[in-house]
């Protein structure tokens, strides 16, 4: 079989879209901090980001200093932040909301699934991986979806004692070359995918210059989703998730580090990708944000609209889009939430289009729902 | 502790359930003695003749184990060889008779959660019933004697599918699967298609709780209308139109479920815990006009009695039996049934008026269906099960085994629309990859869980060219002796086979 077969679905155009899911509710009013908004400092007298320590994005808003990673993508117009963002579900329940958002609404099965199901069946049987112990539900009812913790699951390794891979590969080959028609096309792809896979160096340093920081897991799994785009085995959907957001009580030893973890996986993995960053989309999401009132233990308790990140893939990015309201004690929901002015779908709507989906697939993708796209590409 | 052997697990037959409770507490207390349950299972297989086939081709014998079981284990091809496939189906069709016990201990852990009342459910933490009703399936898949019958709840699972991930389906999907789907799948198709319309869980997936006209310009909510034609009775070419559609949802109004909190539709019955999901007519949320359903009148004011109507008209009308007999065809003989065998299904469907047995037993005295041994490639939970079966694996069905299932995208009940799995064979090709990789995983027992026995189970059957043929369901052809000493592991090769594929 040649170099030259496809193994992506989107033929010519291969697109990956990488949904990184912040699990716990992330403040995203510590991430996009509305530094210029006497309010804020107001609702968050000891927890609140400093002007000054921020790195300015606009006359609003400033990254915390621990996402100055960031900073690059930013100024390059490869990153847009979307703030008020969330779903519908007002129980402040993490299980509820994650479970709600990643249906894509009150409906079976995920809406990345979702997705690639209206695609139809699979060319690769790595369309869609999650670097995770197990599947998230956003890929449920996926053609075929790996959870796999590393590249290494996805070789062919003999398991008995004394067995030689090559051995067992050639005789499989052997046994799978007097099939006919589609199963004989499907033993072919997938003897490919594995040869492209095993060409795939997992200890080749990173290109133009990236560095992964070895002791965080996350940009590690960030750093194998890059190898897999680069081998070209026909990823069209990729989940990770970076979890421990839930900071209810001393806020900052919890999330700063945690911010670091995410800032420089995604640095790094934008670095890695250079040129093909342009046909990968990177979204950043969580269940719900935080309220906006400090509590008495440094902490912040369940909240609303949270804060939403969409990183390449030709976005028009170095803005916060889809509106900020201000902080008013007036405006704010039930217990003092931000409230939500940017539905998730209607940021994974655009984003969905961007990667292939037309109105008619957008549909089945999310099901009863006005779509109002955010101009995420205008 | 001293266990009884499965022979007299057998022999005790109905105190088989109360001796699960008591000893095997749990498939891990069973697991746990892994190494002593083992032998007695190998005991048993040491008991009986464990002859494989002879013949070079797929024969009679191997053909009725392949399409009325999950694939056969190791001595299951002599015992049905000594009793006949004509003796074996009638066996098959009659699972009441059929003695369960291994089946009853590696599902013990669970009974409990298939024999609450359905309001009870709602106890259990939102994540713990839908692994219950994964895990259960594989299980019995696995370890039934009954397997045409748990053959037979698969293809209903798919054919009136529910998704648990929707709303309170996930509290709901069990009492569906005891009520609905076991208590007919051998059964008659009219009585399935009323308990699933009046199942909660139905209710739920497909809206019928939301199906409500309490002003004269409330638009009743058509979801289940739809599918009810669409995917469980007429088909969608079935000759029913958009106004059935309405009629049809017309009829429907007013049948939901008791709530715990009042969202509008189950109007002020806030129940209590016990009768929570419990299926309720409100007779003010029913439109009581006339109404018109393909073709065949009814009369106003019937009320409940609507629903009566429709499940008659739906399930007599002539498109349902071809509907379901081309679904049996393509799940039992092939892909692109032949015509002449799904006119005489369609026709053994109507004379018996849904009766399932009767159907089967027709489809199966096919020509066709004799015709196509070899013709079907398996889907992936066929293929995970028959591995189990065929290796006498041990299982806990947890997350090792799921995880496998989950890459190769079909965990039983994790299908999100109700058309169900698909049934052929191009949406399933690439999963090639996750078979292979599993077949490797589970001959060297590299699965969490999963543990077989590959040494003595060899030594049982009398040798590699046994375990080659016991697998195959005939004699390996020269290549593909071959090959499986060249592989270099010949159980792992022979798992990710073509032939292995296929049934």
């Amino acid at each position: 079989m040649s170099a030259s077969v496809n193994l992506s679905t989107n033929r010519d155009d291969r697109r990956t879209l990488v949904v990184i899911f912040l699990r716990g509710a992330a403040d995203g009013l510590t991430l996009v901090a509305p530094v210029a908004d006497d309010n804020y400092h107001k609702f968050r007298p000891r927890l609140a980001v400093e002007k000054e320590d921020a790195v300015p994005l606009d006359g609003t808003f400033g990254l915390h200093p621990n996402l100055r990673a960031l900073e690059a993508a930013w100024k390059e117009g490869d990153l847009a932040i979307m703030h008020g963002a969330g779903g519908e579900s007002d129980t402040r329940s993490h299980f509820e909301a994650q479970d709600l958002m990643e249906h894509g609404g009150p409906v079976a099965g995920g809406w990345l699934g979702r997705f690639l199901r209206t695609r139809g069946p699979s060319q690769s049987p790595l369309a869609a991986v999650a670097i995770s112990p197990t599947l998230p539900e956003s890929l449920s009812g996926a053609p075929s979806a790996a959870a796999v913790e590393s590249l290494r699951d996805f070789g062919i390794t003999p398991g008995r004692k004394g067995a030689r891979k090559e051995d067992f590969a050639r005789e499989l080959a052997r046994l799978y070359a007097t099939e006919k028609d589609a199963l004989r096309t499907a033993a072919d792809n997938t003897f490919e995918a594995l040869k492209r896979i095993e060409a795939i160096d997992t200890n080749a340093t990173p290109a133009n210059g990236a560095v992964y920081d070895p002791k965080f897991p996350f940009g590690q799994g960030l750093r194998q989703l890059a190898q897999l785009i680069r081998a070209d085995v026909g990823l069209d959907a990729a989940s990770i998730d970076l979890g421990g957001w839930d900071t209810h009580f001393t806020q900052l030893t919890t999330i700063e580090p945690l911010m670091l973890q995410l800032a420089s996986g995604l640095a790094s993995f934008r670095r890695d990708l250079g040129p093909r960053m342009a046909t990968t989309t990177v979204v950043v999401m969580t269940e719900f944000g935080r309220r906006v009132a400090e509590n008495s233990a440094f902490g912040t308790d369940h909240g609303r609209g949270g804060a939403m990140f969409v990183m390449g893939g030709g976005v028009k990015g170095g803005r916060v889009l889809g509106g900020w309201p201000g902080l008013k004690p007036e405006m704010l929901e039930g217990p003092g939430d931000l409230p939500v002015w940017n539905n998730y779908r209607n940021v994974l709507a655009p984003v969905l289009t961007q990667h292939g989906a037309d109105a008619g697939s957008l549909a089945q993708i999310f099901p009863d729902f006005a779509l109002q796209p955010v101009g995420l590409y205008s | 502790m001293k266990t009884a052997s499965r022979r007299e697990f057998l022999i005790t037959g109905a105190s088989a359930l109360a001796l699960s409770g008591a000893i095997f507490q749990s498939v891990q207390g069973w697991l746990g003695q892994a190494g002593q349950y083992a032998g007695v299972g190998l005991q048993r297989l040491l008991d009986g003749p464990l002859t494989p086939p002879t013949a070079a081709q797929l024969d009679p014998v191997a053909h009725a184990l392949n399409r009325w079981t999950f694939g056969p284990g190791p001595g299951d091809y002599a015992r049905v060889a000594a009793l006949g496939p004509d003796a074996f189906l009638e066996e098959q069709l009659a699972p009441e008779k059929i003695d369960d016990g291994l089946c009853e201990r590696a599902t013990a852990r669970f009974t409990e959660c298939w024999s609450e009342p359905l309001g009870e459910a709602y106890e259990e933490d939102a994540e713990y019933l839908p692994p219950v009703l994964r895990r259960t399936a594989i299980l019995r898949a696995v370890y039934s004697q009954r397997q045409l019958f748990e053959v037979m709840c698969e293809f209903w699972s798919d054919h009136f599918n529910i998704d648990p991930g929707k709303g309170d389906c996930r509290y709901t999907k069990i009492s569906d699967d005891q009520e609905v789907i076991r208590a007919h799948a051998l059964g008659n198709f009219r009585d399935m298609l009323r308990a699933s319309a009046l199942s909660p869980a139905m209710l739920w997936y497909l809206d019928g709780r939301a199906n409500v006209k309490r002003t004269p310009g409330e638009k009743p909510n058509e979801n289940y209308a739809r599918e009810l034609m669409e995917l469980h009775t007429l088909g969608v070419h079935g000759g029913y139109t958009q106004h059935d559609v309405m009629e049809v949802a017309r009829c429907l109004t007013g049948w939901t479920i008791l709530a715990k909190k009042n969202d509008g539709y189950s109007g002020n019955l806030l129940s209590p815990l016990k009768d929570r999901a419990k299926v309720v007519f409100r007779k003010e949320a029913h439109d009581n006009g006339a109404k018109q359903v393909l073709g065949q009148e009814i009369a106003a004011g019937l009320g409940e009695g609507d629903l009566e109507r429709v499940i008659e008209i739906v399930a007599a009308h002539p498109s349902t039996a071809q509907f379901i007999a081309t679904k049996l065809c393509v799940r039992f003989i092939a892909d692109e049934p032949p015509p002449a065998a799904v006119d005489a299904v369609t026709r053994a469907f109507t004379e018996s008026r849904g009766d399932i047995k009767t159907t089967l037993r027709t489809l199966f005295g096919t020509p066709e269906f004799h015709a196509s041994t070899g013709a079907k490639f398996k889907r992936p939970f066929h293929f995970v099960v028959s591995a189990l079966r065929a290796t006498n694996a041990q299982t806990d069905a947890d997350r090792g085994l799921l995880s496998y299932l989950e890459k190769m995208g079909q965990v039983p009940f994790r299908y999100p629309t109700p058309d169900g799995y698909p049934a052929r064979a191009q949406h399933w090709h690439s999963t090639l990859l996750w078979r292979w990789k599993f077949a490797i995983a589970l001959a060297n027992n590299h699965i969490k869980g999963t543990h077989i026995e590959r040494k003595e189970f060899t030594a049982a059957l009398g040798g590699d060219a046994a375990v080659a043929a016991t697998l195959l369901n005939r004699q390996p052809s020269a290549e593909e002796r071959d090959a499986l000493v060249k592989s270099g592991d010949d159980l792992a090769l022979l798992l990710a086979s073509p032939a292995f594929q296929h049934c």
